[in-house]
């Protein structure tokens, strides 16, 4: 049962990585990477189930991932919307206005 | 929860088929209103995983705050930025898409490889008897996760909350400051 779930949750963290690289649109890459924060979770709480379930730790760590999560999609939406304002189009190859 | 064997087999079965499914439909769907659904769809089945595995709290949150809050504001953002051009995935299909689907292949081969080979019943021995000893006395894993946020892990909780609100106004001064600047030029263009 757990090799089941590690096998699925390492499925959903190689199609995140794939779409995070090949994707043209910016929204879709975000949304690739929640798809590779919740395969982080689903091993964080299948393990805490099946190896810890008397302290459940990784449950505790998965919420805090949770929030992360949820202030990086924030903050990476309200950066693809003022891109978007500057170029007009949320494709990732033509962002080069990043000057250091 | 405690169910039969092969109930739970069928309904993991169901939840895998549907993850797998919604994860392709994700990347590889050229419409990206239907891709954000997709989104919604693995975020729900995920979250029933949760309670398959007892980890009731977590499945609640995780459809409060992916379903109900992260989706939703994909979905916001791509009705505000959506310009209406579906163009066909597979045109542009380059060499580095193949190289990245190798290597992500090979990377799930690799993965795979490593989890069948691990004898999980050892580490299953070895962790046994310190599940025994505590097993009965914390059942409630709600009130368990609570005292444990504000004892053990205090520090990062409260860290958590600062992270929280810098990233609130973070977002909230991304996302106004080129009106101002629109609103100065329409000043300066007025007088």
């Amino acid at each position: 049962m757990l090799e089941h779930i590690l096998t699925l949750s390492a499925f959903l963290f190689c199609i995140g990585v794939f779409g995070l690289i090949t994707s043209r649109n910016m929204v879709r890459a975000l949304m690739c990477l929640e798809l590779i924060f919740n395969a982080v979770n689903i091993n964080l709480v299948a393990f805490s189930n099946f190896l810890d379930s008397s302290q459940i730790k990784g449950e505790i760590f998965s919420i805090f991932i949770i929030a992360i999560a949820a202030a990086e999609a924030t903050i990476g939406l309200a950066i693809v919307l003022a891109i978007y304002r500057n170029r007009k189009s949320t494709r990732i190859d033509q962002f080069n206005l990043l000057k250091w | 929860m405690k169910l039969p064997e092969s109930f739970y087999e069928t309904i993991f079965l169901f939840l895998e088929s549907g993850l797998i499914l919604g994860s392709l439909g994700v990347i590889l769907l050229t419409n990206i209103v239907y891709s954000a659904l997709f989104l919604g769809f693995v975020f729900v089945c995920i979250s029933l995983l949760y309670l398959l595995l007892n980890a009731d709290f977590v499945a609640a949150a995780q459809i409060l705050i992916y379903v109900g809050a992260v989706n939703v504001l994909i979905i916001f953002a791509v009705m505000l930025i959506n310009k209406k051009q579906y163009s066909n995935f597979f045109v542009y299909w380059t060499i580095g898409d193949g190289i990245t689907l190798t290597l992500c292949t090979s990377i799930f081969l690799l993965l795979n490889n490593f989890i069948s080979n691990t004898s999980w019943s050892k580490i299953f021995l070895m962790t046994k008897p310190n599940l025994v000893v505590k097993d009965i006395i914390l059942i409630n894993t709600v009130r368990h996760i609570g005292s444990e946020l504000l004892t053990e892990f205090l520090l990062p909780f409260e860290l958590m909350s600062i992270i929280l609100l810098v990233a609130l106004i973070g977002a909230i001064t991304l996302a106004r400051r080129e009106k101002k600047i629109e609103l100065e030029k329409n000043d300066f263009f007025n007088f």
